[in-house]
């Protein structure tokens, strides 16, 4: 069986494997340029935190994109291996070659699925830990890594996004019998799902921390903390977002009488003046954010969830194959 | 003697189409069987449920004594070649070769090189590159490979011109020889003249219901074809069976079943040949089914 699956994707895996190497070939040449350029800011900054974050990022301008490259090569190599797994069998009729052979059909699934999960699996984890090599200056300056987008790309998520990709490109085509469909489908299907999961799901994988302070001071979680939302308080509860125009609005009379027409850089003494006020009217300012502690939990229940809605698929896929007639 | 394959009553539906309807037949073991139909009697679906490939709506089917279902035990016991020839076009025939040995317990590949040597088939050539004749040649000669006891072939020679139909046959001929009465044949054909020389056992479908099952010579033996004048064919009917009726203004010619002697003087009995006793039958359907359509038609 392991033979029949060499055989069937040795040109196309070798294909795959030169673009992957290509690939690797860029980041690798890209990052270590950056490590440099960050050794000698780390050298010019001396360790001091605030000079190190006022430089220039050592990411250039046209590579910064390399890393939402990552985040689709296994997407995309996992729905185009994916979905013809079996539709392709069907649509060329070479199932009835296959299942007329001594092999029940959930073995021969079960050999080809486990093969090309595994290259899936392996194709997202050697991106996603060149990715996350090449983000180290930029995590080490900004302190992002937690960050939507940052997040996506690095750790372990790439290897769960590229197992579900194929687990949905297989199920896909299981059910529609026909490569093409199967594709547009999973490519549909994958991007509604992912942004589903980021934006609505992943904020609440653990209860957020929110931290109040006086408004008169300021606050910000330590390290790469994900900043879910921040802003001001009042004492009946009334929560005011970041940024001037809707804290006006909400601003009790007297305190708003302290902004002059509106809030500019010279005027910093009658700011101050308007935070007291909120103060003394019982404002509180609050930041709610997911510690930076939580960042490898978090890697682990995203990675998590799209692991077993993979398996949910292949479950799926399973069943189709053995119940409907060839 | 044992028989290889057994069905009672085993349907197959569609949705709202009913591909076969109550089909019983037996084929005993070692037998080369035809099975015979025209388009759309419901040949392929029985071949798919004899091989495990699809499964039935009704009736039950026993293949070697057990019924078809996904067991190695099973599965290595049946050859299935399908209509369209499926083989990996982009693959040669030596890939196929190396595939057929992973995937199977008994696999004998000489047996593949020696037949496809013979015939002058490359081995080391895509599949997809070879004539439609050739292609046919290697899945078959993989399908022996396997060393099947039964072995079921879906109209596999419908699309071959004359030359490469009779060395597909030989190859048939020779693999039936080759295991010595342990290898029953179900072979789906519309060609009836193909079959009759490879041939030593009948299944005829038409419109998904079988109608006539058995030994090619028993059936020519206990079918006449009865000539005589014009006249009411009551009588005979009252002892056999008329298939077929053909008449002129003053002649008319009756294929019968007989069930005994004809004692009426004024017939004159002659043999059937297989090509007459098939057209028959799924002539004496057709006009059952356009009677049905008739009564039908008036009922609504």
């Amino acid at each position: 069986m392991t033979w029949l699956i060499w055989r069937q994707y040795r040109a196309s895996g070798a294909i795959t494997a030169a673009l992957l190497a290509a690939f690797a070939a860029a980041i690798l040449a890209d990052g270590f340029q950056i490590a440099s350029h960050w050794h000698s800011i780390l050298l010019a900054c001396a360790g001091n935190s605030v000079c190190l974050q006022q430089e220039p990022s050592p990411v250039n301008g046209v590579v910064s994109d390399l890393p939402y490259l990552s985040l689709i090569v296994p997407v995309v190599l996992g729905i185009l291996w994916g979905a013809p797994l079996v539709a392709h069998e069907f649509e060329t009729r070479t199932t009835d070659f296959a299942w007329a052979q001594t092999v029940t059909r959930t073995r021969w699934l079960a050999v080809k699925v486990g093969w090309l999960l595994l290259a899936g699996a392996a194709c997202g984890g050697v991106i996603g830990a060149l990715t996350t090599w090449w983000s180290g200056p930029t995590n080490a300056q900004l302190a992002s890594a937690f960050d939507p987008g940052q997040f996506d790309t690095q750790g372990i998520v790439p290897i769960g996004y590229a197992v579900f990709a194929m687990a949905l490109g297989i199920a896909a085509g299981t059910l529609a019998r026909r490569t093409l469909p199967a594709i547009a489908v999973a490519l549909g299907g994958f991007i509604a799902l992912r942004l589903v999961i980021a934006d609505l799901l992943r904020p609440h994988y653990l209860a957020a921390v929110t931290t109040y302070y006086n408004v008169t001071g300021s606050f910000g979680p330590s390290g790469q903390a994900w900043v879910l939302s921040q802003g001001a308080v009042s004492r009946t509860g009334q929560v005011v977002p970041e940024g001037w125009g809707s804290l006006y609005a909400a601003l009790p009379a007297s305190c708003r009488q302290l902004l002059p027409s509106g809030p500019t850089a010279g005027k910093s003494a009658s700011l101050s003046a308007v935070f007291s006020c909120m103060q003394a009217h019982g404002w509180r300012g609050f930041v709610t954010y997911q510690p930076a502690s939580r960042y490898w939990p978090f890697q682990g229940i995203e990675t998590g969830i799209y692991v077993l809605l993979a398996a949910a698929l292949i479950a799926v896929t399973f069943v189709i194959v053995n119940r409907r007639d060839a | 003697m044992n028989a290889a394959i057994e069905t009672h009553e085993l349907s197959k539906r569609y949705r709202r189409v009913s591909a076969l309807t109550e089909c019983t037949v037996t084929v005993p073991e070692g037998r080369v069987s035809a099975l015979v139909g025209p388009n759309g009697a419901g040949k392929t679906t029985l071949l798919r449920l004899l091989a495990g490939l699809a499964s039935p709506t009704g009736g039950t089917a026993y293949v070697l004594g057990g019924e078809p279902r996904q067991d190695p035990a099973f599965l290595a016991e049946i050859g299935f070649l399908a209509q369209e020839i499926p083989l990996y076009r982009r693959f040669t025939a030596e890939d196929h070769i190396r595939i057929g040995a992973h995937m199977n317990p008994r696999w004998d590949a000489s047996l593949v090189r020696t037949r496809l040597a013979e015939l002058r088939i490359p081995l080391d050539q895509r599949v997809g590159t070879l004539s439609g004749g050739q292609r046919a040649q290697v899945a078959l000669a993989l399908t022996l490979a396997k060393r099947p006891r039964v072995l079921l072939l879906d109209e596999p020679v419908a699309a071959l011109d004359p030359l490469a139909r009779r060395n597909f046959l030989a190859t048939l001929t020779s693999g039936v020889a080759d295991a010595a009465g342990g290898l029953t044949v179900v072979l789906s054909s519309h060609l009836v003249t193909d079959l009759e020389r490879v041939c030593d056992h009948i299944v005829l479908l038409a419109a998904s219901r079988v109608q006539l099952c058995g030994d090619i010579d028993t059936l020519l033996a206990e079918h006449k074809i009865l000539v005589g004048p014009r006249k009411d064919t009551a009588p005979i009917e009252r002892t056999h069976t008329v298939v077929q009726t053909v008449a002129t203004a003053r002649q008319s010619t009756l294929l019968v079943r007989l069930n005994g002697p004809v004692i009426d003087p004024a017939y004159q009995a002659e043999d059937v040949t297989l090509e007459e006793l098939v057209l028959a039958y799924m002539g004496a359907d057709e006009a059952s089914a356009g009677k049905r359509l008739t009564t039908v038609g008036e009922a609504s």
